[in-house]
């Protein structure tokens, strides 16, 4: 098998703790990987350490020790090899929208004729083509989100890392997102990952799931989701897919009533 | 047009016909109220002129030249000490509201040095800088400084982390980020702090110029006192006034309009 694109070795990260406290220990010796052109999801309730391994594989957290690889090569500092998009507020509010989509590709070096042609076609595939000189203030939440993953999507990173991206969405809205979100990925044959606390949402998006246990945050269970690259309302109501469900939220509720 | 109740509802918005009644009232209130004070309290006495001897004593000033010599003596000694004071606080503040370490390191200094009266120190710096314009811009500097450094550091804290660690994943350094994330972030919430600490400005070129000048609005007021034109004190207070809303509006419409992002 080929190298993964993204893979952890024994991330772990304990908080330091103060003169009387232990600290905590946030993540165990996390082992995952994923694939090229796969849509993986992490799952795990709230407080599991989940944001943060994202933050360690993004960069903007360093991990006490294990390792995490980018095509093979071990990766620290964040870097435009690993997109990232936030739950919300993260777009820059003075900026337009190409403004923003533009900035990675600016900082990247591109030409001008190079910015604008990635900025216009990147609009036109989360379909903002229209409101490319907007100001965020003037979006809706939704648009906000598509805008920030045209960003992260900008400077082409190996890997995109999605942190509870819907989490602060409308039920319409989100929903919406996540066909938007199997669009892109099959559009632009992105490798995603992306951390969320919603069962469902990781069982429709990804080929496959880790679920991930509290305190200490370990890998309990790896899933594969049996339904390929055929997605579509009609697989929530596959017995399989609510068996699936099933298990992993009662296996979260029980981490949660023991935590 | 809205009703008294309306009128005095918490809260609530205000149409603009009522917002500028309302301004317009309350200024002619207290010029009838002045003018009331002057005839019946002072009657009449030189100590307290009437708002119409005030303005004649300005039109004086102005077809005289002096006012405006005046006034350009003391805009130039704020314009100049001011803008010293706000180029070290943005670069200050920000340091200080974008890394801990700097925080940490100048956060107790500026707060310790920000209790001493800036005034207290007048007599040192007519020793240290003689007696011409060093001392005044000094004075001001000094005087205004360590309030505009803390409070940029409050407006380049509020930057959003997400937007900095968005910043960084894009590929930002820390010099990029600075110049390109949090500065334009925080530049509305500097001319804020502009437009607030603006009065302790012209507080310390009154003291200034109270101690040691040839010229200047406050050194006019000392003088006009000396040969008790209490009218002209009064204009002179009125041109303060005057130079003060002048600035404060111009500086809101500044943040209006060159910042619509940051409208509420």
């Amino acid at each position: 098998m080929s190298t993964p694109k993204l893979r952890c070795v024994g991330v772990t990260k304990r908080f330091a703790g103060g003169r009387r406290s232990p600290g905590v220990l946030a993540l165990d010796g996390i082992d995952l990987e994923v694939r090229q052109n796969e849509l993986v999801c992490i799952v795990g309730a709230s407080g599991c350490g989940k944001s943060t391994l994202l933050s360690i594989i993004g960069g903007l957290e360093t991990a006490t020790s294990g390792i995490v690889e980018v095509d093979g090569a071990s990766v620290t500092g964040p870097g435009p090899d690993r997109g990232m998009v936030f739950q919300g507020y993260s777009l820059f509010p003075w900026k337009t929208v190409q403004e923003n989509v533009r900035f990675g590709l600016e900082l990247a070096g591109a030409t001008t004729q190079e910015q604008q042609a990635r900025t216009d076609e990147l609009l036109a595939v989360v379909g903002l083509a229209d409101f490319a000189d907007s100001l965020p203030r003037e979006l809706s939440g939704g648009m906000r989100q598509r805008v920030a993953i045209a960003r992260a999507l900008a400077p082409e990173p190996d890997v995109l890392l999605l942190d509870e991206p819907f989490g602060a969405l409308d039920a319409q809205t989100k929903r919406s997102l996540q066909e938007f979100l199997l669009t892109i990925w099959q559009r632009t044959s992105a490798t995603i990952l992306m951390v969320t606390h919603d069962v469902d949402e990781a069982i429709y998006l990804s080929g496959r799931v880790y679920v991930l246990s509290s305190r200490p945050g370990r890998v309990a269970e790896e899933i594969e989701i049996p339904f390929g690259s055929s997605r579509g309302t009609h697989i929530k109501r596959d017995p399989r897919f609510l068996d699936l469900r099933d298990d992993i939220e009662e296996h979260l509720y029980t981490q949660m009533v023991e935590g | 047009m809205a009703g008294p109740g309306t009128l005095l509802a918490l809260r609530s918005e205000l149409d603009a016909r009522w917002q500028s009644m309302l301004g317009v009232a309350g200024v002619l209130g207290l010029l009838a109220g002045w003018q009331l004070v002057a005839w019946t309290v002072a009657g009449g006495s030189f100590l307290l002129p009437t708002p119409v001897q005030t303005v004649r004593a300005l039109g004086e000033l102005a077809s005289s030249g002096e006012l405006w010599s005046d006034m350009l003596a003391s805009v130039q000694r704020v314009g100049i000490g001011y803008g010293i004071s706000l180029a070290i606080g943005i670069v200050f503040g920000v340091a200080i509201g974008s890394m801990a370490a700097a925080e940490a390191f100048f956060e107790p200094q500026f707060g310790l040095l920000r209790y001493i009266p800036a005034s207290a120190l007048t007599p040192l710096f007519l020793l240290w800088l003689g007696i011409d314009e060093p001392p005044k811009i000094a004075l001001i500097v000094v005087g205004t400084v360590f309030y505009n450094i803390l409070m940029v550091a409050d407006v380049a804290r509020s930057v959003p982390t997400t937007l900095i660690n968005a910043s960084y994943t894009l590929g930002a350094n820390r010099r990029t980020i600075l110049r390109r994330v949090v500065l334009p972030h925080s530049w509305p919430g500097i001319i804020d702090v502009a437009r607030i600490n603006l009065a302790a400005a012209w507080l310390m070129l009154v003291v200034a110029e109270l101690l040691a000048a040839q010229e200047g609005l406050a050194f006019r007021i000392i003088r006009a006192q000396r040969f008790r034109q209490v009218d002209r004190m009064f204009a002179l207070l009125l041109v303060f006034g005057a130079i003060g809303i002048v600035s404060d509006v111009v500086l809101r419409a500044v943040k209006k309009y060159g910042f619509p992002w940051a409208r509420p």
